[in-house]
């Protein structure tokens, strides 16, 4: 039995799957704290026999919780002579423009606990002022005296020589084995000093924390007979086991949410899709993010509190690129200063709410809008809905400044946020090169459903998929997921003085390091596989694209198979190619799987058609022929192989889809709802 | 025509999106480190007249240069009539359209929809090269135009979709790194064609006739909301002067001024009585002007979400012909910088008392630029390095200066990393701090100037600077203290230190050498004696403020 728990700010879900592929789904309160006893309780609720589970899986919000609520702990920075103020001046950048009165991010750790070392490397790793040990002692004591819990190391140019930083570390690992040490070499190896010293704070700062949580969940566990094997799901899709995570917390930053991605290509492998748009609507935004030919893209240009007005803080860890905006189902709309309709990013949350949940909500949400176009009825609301009230907020707020009907306002709201989700779905699509007719659409999240088919026809996507069990779709995806690190190393070298034996050596340095890795988790040796990327650009340019070198690549004297994969794939992202430039290398990027046992999906069985699956007709708004009598369907008796012809409403639990006219919706063999056009 | 309100805002969206996607398209692309580094560029759409519809900027000053040169691009084509498809126009001259200085290229490209002229797509970056008597193009001591380099007067550098294989050549044996500028050209050549792409792509969708509503709306927006924030700034006239600095030994210094006049309906800067154009590199154009005056106004007007033509209609500026805020031809202009953030400034000074929620004390003022080039080490190729410098800004109403950030005429400007910059160029970073107590002290304390250190690695490099506020220093505001001014100290190999200035015309820069860069602090804001004994203690653990001004500051207490 494989068990996936992902803990949110309100409920923790479970997902778990059986030893006859049968997926079970449940969820319990979170337990702010002490989130051990949720993940007990949704357990216990769920009845499953804790001593059958082999693999245990969480997902967690623990890193970026501290992050952003500031929670961490007092941590002491180590710099190289002359750069402790790299920290605070940071890279000096003001993205609201014109706001004068602009504040840069505050670092993470204050100017009088940040200390200098003489010691100091030139670019190529040489040594040319040696590092002078005894200073550490003092700074230790300082950092000690001041209530320090955790240490930062961050020397220049580490990343092609952390010499300097391994002594440093070593030396204070053995003489003060109570303080968190973390060296910026343990978890980046990519230049530019500001991005990786913010890094090594940030893991620093979070350390403490997740390594309590984790020995908090695990000793509970043991209390209840689990004693499968325990991972957490990390930022780049893959899992780590409880020891790694711990050593290495930066890299569950967005432990959750990546996870939805993950199943997508998951998904998609099961379904025979290789290129998707994975497509995550909750309560407060919308996620996107692209697989191209099945593969997840991975950067580590990750950031938190970074907006269109704040610089934020960079962290240089493998993240899943997944863009993200402000609009989900409980995104306000308003009117700007100059009388626009505007929805999001305020979000009116879980309370009070939209309106709809008539608990004191007084912002028409989306929520609310697909209610009044009678996308959503009232009865797919664990609440009272007060219609009235609805239209009174809408009428008052929207409707009567724009001099419109009620039901025109409200698809006018619908209108703005399927446009702004639009852009968002265009800008990883479209603007990267890709041609939205070649890729799948899968939506889920709560809202995803609702959404999908409008966005697709859109897009121009070849089909839109709803997954089973949509809305708890991220948990499923920690289901199906292995384990995995993700190395990057800057070198930098052009194609023209390239030496193989240099490169292969350095490849090989990556691999016996993650090897070693995932042997350490138990991943036995024949169950370990490597994927190599590049990072690579035109001499001169500053941004790279990413290469996946084919295992069957020769390597020729001039390198023109690897030259011509480049200039094929700058043209497809960028429009053009340079061909007399030379070509250079910036970093390696190994990824390595360590391969878990899974248990296969099962299919649905062939039944026969279920009359009852109809539930009603209702008049719903569509965008080009106004009211139309809809008929709505109940998702779990739509049998294997249905076909359901647009307009129609298929409506779940948590979600309802919404299938547009000349829009055909089909049920495949693993209960996926398959939104296609209807070709005349 | 009946639309539906929401489907124009739908357009809307796209059209503002679209000025995005090509600054993100340049910024992935360009081959020099001003465009991907210091994001010294920006990408708009203007309508078929040249009015700005949308934008994406990553410095403040482009955003008035754009819709200008669309303008003078209009007018030279016998008023468009003589432009047609896959057109490319190049223009950098600095008395028409939107020049600042010749370094920064611009290209205007017309848009059509089924043979109707729709709009333009257009950009202006500054290239790392453009030729003239100094490397890199930033010349401190040039005395007419001639001198800075390669003139674009605003021609066809594509016709009908086919390159001008001539321009290309000209160019080619004008710059110095023609790699690295015609690498920037390509990459704008593409974003303006991003831009005519998706232009028709949403007429497709749309109708033309809805995108052209469309545009007509959101100008008619931009309009609105300037008129609404103006009735909420104080009403009269109100004054400042200030210096444009020249020469550090000579220590000569040129009068501005400038009368704000903010009426229901106006918001009028008058220059007129500033000093008359200089035979040196500081002066700025009428267009100049006009662009960092846009900045000003848009960052009195905060916040705003949407910028287009139609929030500055309500904007005029007064000069008089020819002076050092509105040369005219042949004044030199490499360093315009100078007039033309100067002249911005004392539109800040003149209002921040007045509106002091949006407005802190004085800044760095200077985009405080570094040039060094020369040879590198263990190779055959020079390097050329050619940065802006962070440093301290004013303390507001109720909070500390920001420490080490870039100057009101940057932007999502980033500085070069110590790691990057050795790897890169012949130099080393010797330090890369904060200098302590170079904020102007007050009940809210100016942000802290920063120090960094080069040290050449070979000889025969050369090396040129111009700092700002190194005569004058960053003001304070209601009884907050001036921040300090910036200063350059060059310590040869053998000991011998010459003595500081703000400007440093191409020097020689032997292996050995340092220079020492120091940028001013900011402007404090309030009494110093009422600062809180919490914040002294704290700026003091940190090393923000020096012993002797806490002991000022606590004396009074």
């Amino acid at each position: 039995m494989r068990v996936a728990t992902d803990i949110g700010g309100t409920f923790t879900d479970l997902v778990y799957l059986n030893d006859k592929g049968e997926i079970f789904v449940d969820k319990d309160h979170t337990t702010p704290g002490n989130f051990e006893e949720g993940i007990i309780n949704v357990m216990n609720k769920s009845r499953i026999n804790f001593s059958g589970i082999e693999n245990f899986i969480h997902g967690s919000t623990i890193v970026i919780n501290t992050l952003t609520e500031k929670k961490g702990d007092k941590v002491g920075l180590i710099t190289t002579k002359g750069t402790r103020d790299v920290l605070e001046i940071a890279r000096g950048n003001r993205p609201d423009l014109y706001n004068f009165n602009y504040k840069k991010p505050q670092p993470f750790v204050e100017r009088y606990l940040r200390k200098e070392v003489t010691e100091r490397l030139n670019y190529k790793g040489e040594v040319i002022t040696p590092l002078v040990l005894e200073e550490v002692t003092d700074i230790v004591q300082s950092f000690i005296n001041n209530e320090v819990k955790a240490i930062a190391i961050t020397f220049l140019h580490s990343y092609i020589n952390p010499i300097h930083e391994k002594l440093v570390t070593k030396y204070i690992r053995e003489k003060y084995p109570d303080i968190l040490v973390i060296a910026s070499h343990e978890i980046s190896n990519e230049w530019r000093e500001y991005e990786r010293t913010n890094t090594t704070v940030l893991s620093s700062y979070v350390q403490p924390t997740v390594s309590n949580y984790i020995k908090k969940l695990e000793k509970k566990l043991l209390e209840n007979n689990v004693y499968s094997n325990k991972y957490i799901m990390q930022s780049n899709g893959g899992m780590a086991d409880f020891q790694e995570a711990k050593n290495n917390p930066i890299q569950l930053v967005e432990s959750g949410p990546v996870a939805g991605v993950f199943g997508a290509q998951v998904l998609g492998n099961l379904i025979g899709e290789s290129n998707i748009i994975a497509f995550d609507v909750g309560g407060t935004t919308a996620k996107c993010s692209l697989i191209h030919n099945g593969e997840v893209k991975i950067t580590t240009d990750y950031f938190i509190e970074r907006d269109e007005k704040n610089a934020g803080y960079p962290i240089k860890a493998p993240v899943v690129d997944i863009v993200e905006i402000g609009n989900g189902g409980g995104s306000i709309a308003w009117i700007d200063e100059v009388g626009a309709l505007q929805v999001g990013p305020e979000s009116a949350g879980s309370y009070p709410g939209p309106v709809a949940y008539g608990l004191g909500g007084q912002k028409v949400t989306t929520t609310d809008a697909h209610l009044v176009t009678g996308r959503l009825s009232a009865k797919n609301f664990e609440y009272q809905v007060n219609i009235q009230e609805i239209n009174k907020i809408l009428k008052r707020d929207i409707s009567e400044k724009f001099n419109v009907s009620n039901v025109d306002a409200a698809l006018g709201i619908i209108q703005i946020a399927n446009s702004n989700m639009l852009n968002a779905l265009r800008l990883i699509s479209v603007r990267k090169g890709h041609d939205p007719s070649d890729f799948s659409l899968i939506a889920y999240g709560g809202g995803g459903a609702m959404h999908a088919a409008y966005l697709g026809r859109e897009l121009n996507v070849k089909k839109t998929i709803i997954p089973n069990s949509s809305a708890v779709f991220s948990a499923w995806g920690m289901l199906q997921s292995d384990l995995r690190t993700d190395s990057i190393q800057t070198y930098v070298v052009q194609l023209s003085s390239l030496n193989r034996e240099v490169l292969n050596e350095k490849w090989n340095e990556l691999i016996a390091v993650n090897s070693q890795k995932l042997l350490k988790q138990g991943v036995p040796l024949e169950k370990i596989s490597f994927t190599k990327y590049l990072d690579m650009r035109y001499v001169g340019q500053e941004h790279t694209v990413k290469i996946l070198v084919p295992e069957e690549l020769i390597f020729d004297a001039q390198n023109l198979k690897l030259r011509e994969l480049f200039h094929e794939l700058h043209e497809k992202t960028y429009q053009f190619k340079l061909e007399d430039s030379d070509i250079e290398i910036v970093s390696l990027h190994l990824v390595s799987i360590g391969e878990v046992d899974k248990i296969t999906l099962k299919e649905l069985d062939h039944q026969p058609l279920n009359p009852s699956a109809l539930i009603e007709k209702r008049k719903v708004y569509f965008d080009d022929d106004g009211w139309i009598q809809t008929p709505i369907y109940n998702r779990d008796l739509l049998v294997r192989e249905q076909v359901v012809l647009g307009p129609a409403i298929v409506e779940e639990k948590q979600t309802s889809t919404l299938i547009y006219p000349k829009q055909k919706v089909t049920v495949d063999n693993y209960g996926n709802l398959i939104i296609e056009e209807v070709v005349v | 025509m009946n639309v539906n309100p929401f489907i124009l805002e739908v357009i809307k969206d796209s059209l503002l999106s679209i000025g995005e996607e090509m600054f993100i398209a340049l910024e992935k692309t360009s081959m020099s480190p001003m465009f991907y580094e210091a994001l010294d560029y920006a990408c708009g759409l203007t309508d078929h007249r040249g009015n700005l519809v949308s934008q994406g900027n990553g410095v403040t000053s482009f955003i008035g240069m754009l819709s200008p040169m669309v303008k003078t691009i209009i007018a030279k084509f016998n008023n468009g009539k003589d432009l047609s498809e896959g057109d490319i126009i190049i223009i950098n001259d600095p008395y028409q359209g939107g020049g600042s200085h010749l370094s920064d290229v611009g290209f205007v490209m017309p848009i059509f929809y089924k043979g109707e002229l729709i709009a333009f797509s257009t950009n202006k970056g500054h290239w790392t090269e453009v030729g003239g008597m100094d490397p890199g193009s930033f010349t401190n001591n040039s005395t007419e135009i001639y001198q800075e380099g390669l003139q674009f007067p605003g021609v066809k550098v594509f016709e009908q979709g086919r390159v001008n294989q001539g321009i290309i050549e000209i160019i080619k044996s004008n710059v110095r790194l023609p790699d690295q500028s015609l690498g920037d050209m390509w990459a704008q050549v593409a974003a303006l064609r991003t831009g005519e792409k998706r232009i028709q792509e949403v007429c497709d969708r749309y109708g033309v006739d809805k995108v052209k509503l469309s545009i007509e709306k959101l100008l008619k927006q931009g309009e609105e909301y300037a008129k609404n924030a103006l009735k909420k700034l104080p009403k009269g006239t109100f004054y400042a002067s200030d210096f444009i600095e020249g020469e550090s030994f000579s220590k000569e210094k040129y009068p501005i001024q400038v009368k704000v006049t903010i009426t229901e309906e106006k918001f009028i800067c008058d220059f007129r009585g500033s000093h008359p154009q200089v035979k040196l590199p500081i002066n700025c154009s009428y267009y100049g002007l006009m662009a960092s005056v846009r900045v000003m106004f848009l960052a009195i007007i905060q916040p705003i979400k949407e910028i287009n033509e139609g929030v500055f209609s309500l904007l005029e500026i007064l000069v008089d012909k020819g002076s050092i805020v509105s040369a005219t031809r042949p004044a030199p202009v490499s360093m315009n910088f100078e007039a033309r953030l100067g002249g911005a400034d004392l539109i800040w000074k003149a209002l921040a008392k007045e509106i002091p929620h949006q407005l802190p004390a004085g800044h760095l003022l200077s985009v405080s630029s570094v040039l060094i080039s020369g040879p590198l080490e263990e190779s055959e190729t020079d390097f050329l390095l050619v940065e802006p410098s962070v440093g301290g800004w004013g303390a507001g109403m109720n909070f500390d200066g920001q420490n080490g950030q870039f100057c009101m005429g940057d932007g999502e400007t980033y500085n070069i990393p110590i790691e990057i910059a050795e790897s890169r160029y012949g130099v080393l970073v010797d330090e890369y701090s904060l200098i302590e107590g170079s904020g102007g002290i007050g009940k809210y304390r100016g942000g802290l100037g920063v120090k960094r250190v080069y040290r050449a690695l070979t000889d025969n490099q050369r090396l040129s600077i111009r700092f700002g506020r190194h005569q004058t220093k960053p003001w304070g505001v209601n009884g907050g203290q001036e921040g300090q001014n910036s200063n350059v100290i060059i310590k040869r190999r053998n000991g011998i230190t010459e003595p500081g200035s703000g400007i440093i015309n191409n020097i020689d820069f032997h292996k050995g050498d340092k220079v020492i860069l120091m940028t001013p602090g900011g402007g404090g804001n309030g009494n110093p004696n009422e600062r809180s004994k919490e914040a002294i203690e704290s700026d003091l653990k940190n090393g923000y403020i020096t012993s002797q001004q806490a002991q000022m500051m606590y004396s009074n207490q």
